[in-house]
């Protein structure tokens, strides 16, 4: 496993990295003394007006698909390159909000799912009657 | 159409008191709250508290708002200091003293208005925010180049080293590449940095991966 970077406890503070590593990383505090001088001295450089390329990149989401892209990500809709990326960025990097974003997408996806359903249900029962029997039945 | 009006228009109308643009704005935003906050409380009840006090925080913050900035970015790191806040106050960072770090990182325009004119601390945070600001907008570009280019082996490997910070060799295991490209691509990236970090204003020995750069 790999080392608990500095870049990841000021992502943890953050609430930026995914749950099952804000959970390692939670665990790994509890039991380090160590690893919490290191998280203070993250904490101090920020306070401190120190600039740091990854906080801005995480801040600021520069990475970020854009939430119609992630929809069509669910819907493998991306160009070869994009929907690798795509999945790099949600999978390996882990992106928090990303990973959100495609929960409540897949999730209003469904519902979408289940209303269209019910349409073309209601359209069925409307409309079955209309259908011309097969020669020989009965009324 | 409700689904393309933009979060801008959407908050002045709930400036001007638009009860209708604030359910839209609720229905537009709590499925992904919700989602962010539950993911690790693993506990329903409490997630809906959370984001319950993250539309009520934006609602308190809005006078102060900066309609510049992205307004899902912004409601998330409410969320994110909302959830810190929880955890805090249920024994999950005992680490912590009790409200030793309340402001760390959160958002200018959520602190109380007398708090931010009382605070010296502010006032440099604001000129950080605005530092921070112009060298988003220069990576950003940067990012958008690489994206544009399709250079993706390039993006994944800044992604790693700069987000993550993962060790090259992690980085080009990771991306399948060897430790000699990753660092031809951290190399080159580095440079570009130092110029576009110069360009908007800001000294590069004030951000901490390039002053890393200099001690290894």
């Amino acid at each position: 496993m790999i080392p608990v970077s500095d870049a990841e406890l000021a992502s943890f503070m953050e609430e930026s990295l995914r749950p099952d590593e804000m959970a390692r990383i939670e665990a790994a505090l509890r039991e380090s003394a160590p690893l919490r001088a290191r998280l203070d001295a993250v904490r101090q450089a920020r306070n401190r007006g120190w600039h740091s390329v990854g906080a801005i990149w995480r801040a600021h989401r520069l990475s970020c698909p854009p939430r119609a892209e992630l929809g069509s990500f669910l819907l493998d809709a991306l160009d070869p390159d994009r929907q690798d990326y795509v999945r790099f960025h949600t999978e390996v990097v882990g992106c928090r909000i990303c990973l959100a974003n495609l929960e409540d997408l897949r999730g209003r996806q469904a519902e979408q799912a289940e209303v269209t359903r019910k349409r073309r249900s209601r359209l069925f029962q409307s409309s079955v009657a209309h259908v011309p029997r097969p020669r020989g039945a009965r009324p | 159409m409700a689904s393309v009006t933009s979060d801008h228009l959407l908050i002045e109308r709930i400036c001007a008191g638009d009860a209708a643009a604030w359910e839209q704005l609720i229905d537009r935003y709590e499925g992904r709250l919700l989602a962010f906050v539950a993911s690790r409380l693993q506990d329903r009840a409490a997630s809906e508290d959370v984001v319950q006090e993250t539309f009520v925080g934006f609602l308190t913050s809005l006078p102060h708002f900066d309609r510049s900035r992205d307004l899902g970015t912004y409601l998330f790191s409410i969320a994110a200091h909302k959830l810190t806040d929880h955890l805090r106050k249920y024994g999950r960072r005992p680490w912590e003293a009790a409200g030793a770090s309340d402001g760390d990182g959160r958002p200018l325009d959520e602190l109380p208005g007398h708090a931010r004119a009382a605070s010296s601390i502010a006032l440099s945070g604001e000129r950080h925010a605005s530092e921070d600001g112009r060298l988003a907008d220069a990576l950003r570009a940067l990012i958008a180049q690489w994206a544009e280019r399709g250079q993706f082996e390039r993006l994944k490997c800044m992604e790693l080293l700069f987000v993550r910070g993962w060790p090259n060799k992690e980085v080009a295991a990771r991306v399948g590449i060897t430790e000699q490209a990753v660092a031809n691509y951290k190399h080159q990236t580095i440079t570009q940095l130092r110029r576009l970090i110069r360009d908007a204003g800001v000294a590069d020995a004030t951000v901490v991966e390039l002053a890393e750069g200099e001690r290894s």
